[in-house]
């Protein structure tokens, strides 16, 4: 009983704080949490809409798809389909995850409306170093990829960064980013090919 | 009369103390880490500096309300939880209000939980002193390491850039130092205007 009471005496006040603190921030997150879901669902649209010009609108088409990147954990992501105003598939987008040379790295990918190229690739969140690692958000790695056959990729340190194949060559200081994103090329295409083959969007 | 004359001068040092003679960044070098890592332009080092000044207004005022009643062992404890509570509530209404400027800063918001001026003032000003005090104090530091960070990062952004705020400053003939907004820039700029502050200091005294 004497325990008791001494561990009460001792952190009465850890354990009221806590409470308070927890339910201020409870409120703070419940009060902008839709705020901030509308904000990635914007950005997210805005990066799709840069890499399918054609788009009207966006809708899910497979939903939480499993993959499994080459490190960490499997995650799930939507597939979205690309329409165009006269409500044809022009492409589909999908987010992408994997590890980056800081931390995670998070992309929007594009693909044509019969999944055989890709339209390219955005950067959604990344915190690759500034300056180096950063500069996979810069076009000469999304340049390489307008148009490439949506297939394994192969990333190379020297080579001809005009030329549209599966060779993609690294950005100077950035090896180890370029390589997280051409892995994480590698590791969703096959597996979005085949449930969209799957639901009967492609062949 | 001569206790409330002495009362304002208390206060009136207190506030100055964080500008010059005990300015968290050139006096007592902390916050070094966003100090470095975003100043590369002056509306991030703002945003982070107003984050500062939101955290540790709020910090102050609830250790300086809680201080009669804190434990010695278990204060590093409850200012660790004050901070990073109000710490979590700006990240989420900088994700909220100003996204792009939330990802501008990256993880730098959240490390505000570790940044040693938060707690020195906690520990050092207010678990010793009243509200009023904790609140002053709380401003005077949170604007000096704002005023820092802003006058660091004007000087790397005019440099890097030829612009302050993305208005064009420098004339067109001006060749951009590319390396002012690589961390190296951070490096140099901060060295040289901590040796400015130690040579006027210096003068001063």
């Amino acid at each position: 009983m004497l325990k008791i009471k001494h561990f009460i005496e001792q952190s009465w006040l850890l354990i009221v704080s806590s409470f308070c603190f927890g339910l201020l921030i409870a409120i703070a997150s419940a009060a902008w949490s839709p705020r901030i879901e509308q904000n990635e669902r914007d950005k997210r649209n805005k990066l799709m809409k840069e890499l399918i010009t054609d788009a009207n609108s966006f809708e899910v088409a497979v939903e939480g798809v499993e993959v499994r990147a080459k490190k960490g954990r499997p995650t799930k992501t939507d597939i979205y389909k690309a329409v165009d105003s006269e409500g044809k598939s022009v492409g589909f987008a999908f987010i992408a995850v994997g590890s980056g040379f800081a931390d995670k790295i998070k992309l929007v990918i594009a693909v044509d409306g019969r999944c055989e190229k890709f339209f390219g690739f955005k950067v959604l969140a990344s915190n690759e170093t500034v300056g180096f690692g950063d500069k996979i958000k810069e076009d000469y790695l999304g340049n390489q990829l307008k148009g490439v056959p949506a297939g394994e990729l192969e990333l190379v340190n020297t080579g001809d960064d005009k030329k549209i194949d599966s060779e993609i060559v690294a950005i100077s200081g950035a090896t180890v980013s370029s390589k997280a994103v051409v892995d994480i090329f590698n590791a969703y295409i096959e597996k979005i090919r085949e449930h969209l083959q799957t639901k009967g969007f492609v062949e | 009369m001569a206790s409330e004359t002495s009362n304002t001068s208390v206060l009136g040092q207190t506030f100055v103390a964080g500008l010059w003679d005990e300015n968290p960044v050139f006096r007592l070098l902390l916050g070094m880490c966003p100090t470095l890592a975003v100043t590369a332009a002056v509306k991030p080092a703002l945003t982070m500096g107003c984050s500062v000044i939101f955290v540790l207004l709020c910090s102050n005022i609830v250790v300086s309300l809680m201080r009669n009643l804190l434990k010695p062992h278990l204060r590093i404890l409850m200012f660790t939880l004050t901070i990073a509570t109000f710490v979590t509530i700006c990240d989420l209404f900088l994700k909220a209000f100003m996204p792009e400027m939330s990802e501008t800063l990256g993880p730098y918001v959240p490390l505000i939980i570790v940044n040693c001026i938060i707690i020195c003032r906690a520990e050092a000003c207010a678990s010793k002193n009243g509200l009023v005090v904790s609140v002053i104090d709380g401003i005077g530091m949170g604007l000096g390491f704002t005023i820092t960070l802003c006058v660091l990062a004007g000087v790397r952004e005019l440099l890097a850039t030829g612009k302050i705020f993305e208005l064009q400053v420098m004339p067109d003939s001006f060749v951009p130092w590319a390396a002012m907004s690589m961390p190296v820039g951070a490096f140099i700029t901060l060295g040289l205007l901590l040796a400015l502050v130690n040579a006027v200091s210096k003068r001063k005294s």
